[in-house]
């Protein structure tokens, strides 16, 4: 398959962050402030209570978070409304990249779909973790957070960003030949 | 009629995610080389347009704040590992859905890994809230809250700050 085509954004930044900040807005306004990696847990509970019910029962912290393992929240059809705009997006505007490996990753470690592949499931893993510990992710911290003006949040999205610098940095090093 | 709320609120936060190349891996790991500096000028036009708003809302006595609990080195450490995991899939918990809806395998996979990852999380939550979340634990600290004043006296010069920094942040291309 193609490396994945870099597509250019059409919306500009100035359109996007405004646009994030009036959904934010409209969510504090009408219900609550925004924030998606609590679903996962959600999705997870509501998934191993159909299948293992008593290992479900089990976790206080999934039973706790998953309110009577249902699907069927505020909060579950917010999230699962992310991927419904993000397609009806890239269907309006012709912009799918159905290839497998980011072209940047492409370049620095080539083209073999499955390494890429296990190292997502690997970064995947870290992000959750990560934004269940820290307890909420770019739009529960960063976005309606730090919003918010809490502490929790600045401190979060300070430690995200040198993580994030430091891997990328090792990662993708400067080219010093030309 | 909550849920037609949320399943719109939610699909216009996707589309801008794509539409703006917030769900695209090069520009993602373009912010955090920091090259491309047109997602940080996003972000920081959602937060300083976030700030005042927010504060706006609250001091007029609609706003529906939920403010997270500090707990050091918690945070930190959660921070860092989430920044580690956004470096090397590119995408976080968000714009992952909106790139798997694009139709790229990287963002299913990294939703895949997420589950597991919350997953695991869930059953070390028990160990972890006894060690390291139990230490330093502040509650729902706010900045203005531990000053005692009111928020738009800090939201209104930070969302000031944010937006004036995201106009001054180098374009695309070098063009603001």
């Amino acid at each position: 398959m193609e490396p994945q085509a870099q597509v250019e954004p059409i919306m500009p930044w100035w359109a996007g962050g405004l646009g994030i900040g009036l959904i934010l807005l409209l969510a504090v306004a009408l219900v609550q402030p925004i924030g998606v990696s609590t679903q996962y847990v959600v999705l997870d509970g509501v998934l191993l209570h159909a299948v293992l019910p008593e290992v479900a029962d089990g976790s206080p912290y999934l039973k706790e978070t998953s309110k009577g393992w249902t699907l069927a929240t505020y909060e579950f059809v917010f999230v699962a409304g992310i991927p419904l705009g993000a397609f009806l997006a890239a269907m309006a505007t012709n912009r799918f990249s159905v290839g497998e490996v980011p072209s940047l990753w492409a370049q620095r470690f080539g083209p073999t779909p499955m390494r890429r592949l296990i190292w997502s499931f690997l970064g995947g893993f870290l992000l959750l973790f990560g934004a269940r510990f820290g307890g909420g992710c770019t739009s529960g911290h960063m976005i309606s957070g730090v919003s918010q003006l809490a502490v929790s949040s600045f401190l979060f999205s300070i430690a995200l960003f040198a993580g994030a610098i430091l891997t990328a940095r090792c990662l993708y090093p400067e080219q010093r030949t030309r | 009629m909550t849920l037609l709320l949320g399943l719109f609120l939610g699909a216009a936060f996707g589309a801008v995610l794509q539409l703006s190349g917030a769900s695209s891996h090069t520009k993602i790991i373009g912010t955090l080389r920091l090259k491309d500096f047109t997602l940080m000028k996003l972000i920081m036009t959602a937060i300083g347009v976030g700030l005042i708003g927010v504060h706006a809302l609250d001091a007029l006595g609609v706003a529906h704040m939920k403010v997270k609990d500090l707990y050091l080195p918690g945070i930190v450490v959660a921070g860092l590992i989430f920044g580690v995991g956004f470096a090397i899939t590119g995408y976080c918990p968000g714009t992952a859905l909106a790139a798997a809806a694009e139709g790229k395998p990287d963002a299913w996979m990294t939703i895949v890994g997420g589950l597991f990852g919350a997953l695991t999380f869930a059953f070390l939550w028990p160990s972890l809230e006894s060690s390291l979340a139990s230490l330093g634990g502040f509650g729902p600290v706010t900045i203005h809250g531990s000053f005692g004043i009111n928020g738009l006296l800090v939201a209104l010069p930070l969302g000031g700050l944010c937006l004036w920094g995201a106009a001054k942040l180098p374009g695309p291309h070098g063009a603001v």
